[in-house]
This record gives structure tokens, C-alpha cells and sequence, in this order.
């Protein structure tokens, strides 16, 4: 099986001092893939090289398929005179030239992508107007849109009731089922666990692998540093139990222009 | 009642507001959506010696004028990219500074004070063909540019950081956005002058934004606001001899204000019925 992302030694940053280091890990067809990281700790900075907005300063990126990011839906703006159409359709910019405006197909495309996520009786509404669970999945229809193979989302679990939640978890299960690598930026420690892979970064690249293996205390205490809370276990085999506390959702690491 | 529309002076200005009702609904939307108001009334206030000096140096004044406006939309674009606050006291500034480089252009330079109120308030009755073809142009430069770079301009607004992602990495959409911005202040001069450019540009466009949810019928609603608020404002300033921008400004701000209020209302009158 031919990997999708695949990353060696990378060190990626916005000026001379990478922000990300020694970032060495791959995504498969089929991966939900937990990005752990605290605020500012890079998880931004590796999807911004996924998307090709950054270049690695050193080590190897390789994508084969496109990289598609889904943003926390607070950084959009709720105020604007556009539908859950319009906003899928924007995922039709990339694959057309600039002087053209779109087409019936891309129009279809956008329908076929909302329906995809369980919105096409949401098509006309307004986006601000929708419920965050909603407008989290219309801006996943944005990137489907796109032939994305590998999903970026940026803490999509943020704000969402249990229902909106338990729906979401449930299209990201099905997408990468259907062959996508799907990538996580989470602060949810018991979500990831039930994920395929697990990548841990804090400036650098501290663990990648199953979460069952991966996510151990002494992982979390190198990825979270001083936030991290320990509770003592009654398991022999695991004695201390990890907790973190409730982060806040900047996007820290982007320095100012 | 309709015979102001029978003199041809008056019909000139009709022809031009109607015209201007174009660039007010299409680049207006976008002035509204994207924040930038402030800056346009600065574009055109930076218009004004711009104006001056080519009326003193004896060239275009629609070429001095827009030499500023556009000056002043790219300094105030480039702001407006970074970080921080203080970009609008710095537009405030730079707006006062234009104003008074104008006057005292016009006043001690020159000599053309005579002159100072029509470049400030325009001039609607005095239209000459070239200000007509020149709305014409630049509302069909407008038209054109909404209907090519629309969605990029939707879509960069809409989420800026997402924009590179979805294939928008070029500044040159936004750069003409702000050209048009300055253009459009240029073009709107000869009818209500410098200080009240945003009466067209911004004012028609904020009422409609009120009721409507979607920019094509927000666009063709502001193109029919601006026409009808231009239309009644000559009427009004012929039948009262009163200024025909200032007359409009003052037709096209209630509008708003009425608007504004029913918009806050209904809601609460719908709540107390049910």
C-alpha cells in the first residue's frame, strides 16, 4: 500500500528557526491519524507544509494526492451573505482557471458534497445560520470537493454538543474507510486512542505510531510539558494515568506578518 | 411633478447618477462585505488635492485624482494587511493630512478656493461628457471585475487564512480591488464630490446589506437603492434649490436610518405577536 503523506527528518518554520522538527511519519489510505501537539507546539506549521504553504527548510515531504485543510469554523466569517452551496463551491477555485467562473458540474460537485456529509436539504441555507456541527461538515464538503485524499482538520471536535460530535466522528470513520488519510489536530487524549495512528509534536516531532503504544505518559509528559495533570492508577502495568487540561484554540504558532 | 427630467442639465445628471447606481451596487457590496468603508472615503478625500493640483498644473483632474486616491489605497491596503491596531487612526491621519494639503493647495498655491466647494461637495448640475463616459467606464470595469474575480474576493474575505489552501495565493485580486475602490472614488467626484463619495459608494450598499442574504440580490438591490436615492435626490434638489450631492447624502442616510430601525423592529414585533 502506497503511502499518501510521507515525511523524513522534516524542519519546517517561518524564518530561519524551524517552528517543527524532526518530523518523520507517514499517512495511509484508510488512517485517522490524531495530530497531539499543545498550542503552539507546531500541529499548524505541519499542515501549513501539507498544503504546500510552507516549504520543509530541510528533509523530505512527499504527498501523492491532494492535501485539503478544514479549518475551525469561528475563523470563517459567520456574517457573510453566502449559502452552505456557496461555501462548497469555493473548493472549486483550485481546478479552475482564474477568469472562469464555475460551472454546472462544479455546481454539482458542491451538491454532491453536501450530500456526502448529510446536507443536501441544507444546500440554500445560510451558512451562518447553520449549527457548528453543520458548518464543520460544509466546510468537509469544501475539501471533498476538491478530490482531497488527505483531510487536515484543525480541532474540528471544538464546540460541538455530543450528537454533533458522535455524526462527525462517524463521516471521518467513513471518508478514510473510503481510501482518504484522514489528520486530526485534537486535544481530546480519549478520542485519539480509538484513531489509527497518533503523531505527537511539541517544536518536535516527539512520537508517531499506534495509540495503544504511543501514547504513553512519558509521550504525553514530552508533548504537553508542564500542563500535563497525572492521576495514580490501580493498573501494575500502567501506573500513573495522564489528564490534560482544557486548552484554549489559537492558532499561537503563526506569527504575526 | 416630473418636469425637473425635462431640462437637459437635469437629465445629464440622471444619465450619470444612474450610471454611478452601477459602480454603487456592484463595488459598493464590496466595500461593505470586506470592510473596507473607511478607506474609501479616505481614497476619495485624497482625491481632493490630487484634484487641485492638476487643476493649478493645468492636467486631467480626473488623472490627479486618481494618481491620490490610488496613492492612498495602496498605503492604506498595505496597512490594512498587517497585524495591530492603529491602521484606522493612521487612515484617519492621512485622510486630515489630504484635506489640509488640498485647502491650503487650493487656497495659497493656486488660488482656486473658488473651486473648493464643488471638488468637496461635486457638482452634479454641471456635468460635463466626460464625467459621464468616465462613471460609464469605470462601471463597466467594475461589472467585469465582479463577474471574473467575485468568488475570489468572497472567498479570501470569507476566510483569509484558508485562501492559499484553496488555490488563491496571488495578491493581484485584492491589489484590483483596491484600484477599483480608488477608481470608483474618482468616478463618483464630479457628482457629490470628495467628502461625500461614500453616499454612493458605501451608503447604498450598507442599507440593503440589512435585508439581504445573498450578493447577487444584494448587488441588484443596492443598484436599484442608489438609482431610485439619486433619482429623488435631484428631484428634491432642483424643486428646493438646495445641493443635489448633499441632497442625496442626505436622502441615501435616511433610507439607512429607516431601514436601520425597521430592520431592529421587526423581529420584536414578529416575538410580540407570536
Amino acid at each position: 500500500m502506497s503511502s499518501l503523506v510521507a515525511a523524513r527528518d522534516v524542519a519546517v518554520g517561518y524564518g530561519s528557526a524551524p517552528v517543527l522538527r524532526d518530523v518523520t511519519f507517514t499517512a495511509n489510505p484508510g488512517e485517522r491519524i490524531a495530530v497531539l501537539g499543545p498550542n503552539g507546539g507546531g500541529k499548524t506549521t505541519l499542515f501549513r507544509a501539507l498544503l504546500q504553504e510552507l516549504r520543509p527548510s530541510q528533509g523530505t515531504l512527499t504527498t501523492t494526492g491532494r492535501c485539503a485543510s478544514v479549518p475551525q469554523t469561528e475563523r470563517s466569517r459567520l456574517d457573510f451573505p453566502v449559502s452552505a452551496l456557496d461555501v462548497a463551491l469555493m473548493g472549486t477555485i483550485p481546478g479552475r482557471a482564474w477568469w472562469r467562473r464555475p460551472t454546472r458540474t462544479d455546481r454539482a460537485a458542491a451538491r454532491d458534497a453536501l450530500k456526502r456529509v448529510d446536507l443536501a436539504d441544507r444546500a440554500e441555507r445560510t451558512y451562518g445560520e447553520l449549527s457548528g456541527g453543520q458548518r464543520q461538515r460544509v466546510l468537509i464538503a469544501r475539501a471533498l470537493v476538491q478530490n482531497a485524499q488527505v483531510l487536515l482538520l484543525d480541532e474540528p471536535f471544538t464546540g460541538l454538543d455530543t450528537t454533533s460530535a458522535a455524526l462527525l466522528e462517524e463521516l471521518l470513520r467513513e471518508l478514510a474507510q473510503e481510501g482518504r488519510a484522514v489528520m486530526i489536530a485534537t486535544h481530546d487524549l480519549e478520542q485519539a486512542r480509538r484513531w489509527d495512528r497518533v503523531l505527537c509534536v511539541n517544536g518536535r516531532q516527539i512520537a508517531f505510531g499506534v495509540p495503544a503504544e504511543t501514547l504513553t505518559h512519558d509521550v504525553l509528559a514530552q508533548t504537553y510539558g508542564a500542563a500535563i495533570v497525572t492521576l495514580p492508577g490501580e493498573d501494575p502495568a500502567a501506573p500513573h494515568h495522564a489528564i490534560l487540561p482544557p486548552h484554549h484554540h489559537h492558532h499561537d504558532d503563526v506569527p504575526p506578518h | 411633478m416630473l418636469e425637473p427630467f425635462q431640462l437637459p442639465f437635469v437629465q445629464r445628471a440622471l444619465v450619470e447618477l444612474l450610471l454611478l447606481a452601477v459602480l454603487a451596487g456592484t463595488l459598493g457590496c464590496w466595500i461593505v462585505l470586506r470592510g473596507l468603508a473607511f478607506p474609501a472615503h479616505g481614497a476619495a478625500a485624497a482625491a481632493f488635492p490630487g484634484l487641485v493640483l492638476a487643476d493649478g498644473l493645468g492636467f486631467a483632474g480626473a488623472l490627479g485624482g486618481f494618481g491620490a486616491a490610488l496613492l492612498f489605497a495602496f498605503a492604506v491596503g498595505r496597512l490594512g494587511t498587517r497585524r495591530g491596531e492603529g491602521h484606522d487612526t493612521l487612515t484617519a491621519l492621512v485622510l486630515v493630512a489630504a484635506l489640509a494639503t488640498g485647502i491650503v493647495l487650493a487656497s495659497d498655491v493656486f488660488h482656486s478656493a473658488a473651486s473648493v466647494e464643488s471638488l468637496l461637495f461635486g457638482s452634479l448640475l454641471a456635468i460635463g461628457p466626460p464625467d459621464v463616459r468616465l462613471a460609464a467606464a469605470v462601471a463597466v470595469v467594475t461589472l467585469a471585475a465582479t463577474w471574473l474575480l467575485g468568488t475570489r474576493w468572497l472567498t479570501t474575505g470569507f476566510d483569509p487564512a484558508s485562501a492559499p489552501a484553496l488555490g488563491i495565493r496571488s495578491k493581484l485580486p485584492d491589489t484590483l480591488l483596491l484600484v477599483l475602490v480608488a477608481l470608483g472614488a474618482v468616478a463618483t467626484l464630479s457628482a457629490v464630490g470628495a467628502l461625500l463619495a461614500t453616499a454612493l459608494l458605501v451608503v447604498p450598499a450598507a442599507t440593503t446589506r440589512l435585508i439581504s442574504n445573498r450578493i447577487p440580490s444584494w448587488q441588484l438591490a443596492t443598484i436599484a437603492l442608489a438609482a431610485a436615492e439619486g433619482t429623488l435626490g435631484i428631484w428634491f434638489a432642483v424643486e428646493l434649490n438646495a445641493p443635489p450631492g448633499a441632497t442625496i447624502a442626505v436622502v441615501a442616510g435616511a433610507v439607512f436610518a429607516l431601514v436601520a430601525i425597521g430592520h431592529a423592529l421587526v423581529p420584536r414585533v414578529a416575538k410580540a405577536a407570536a
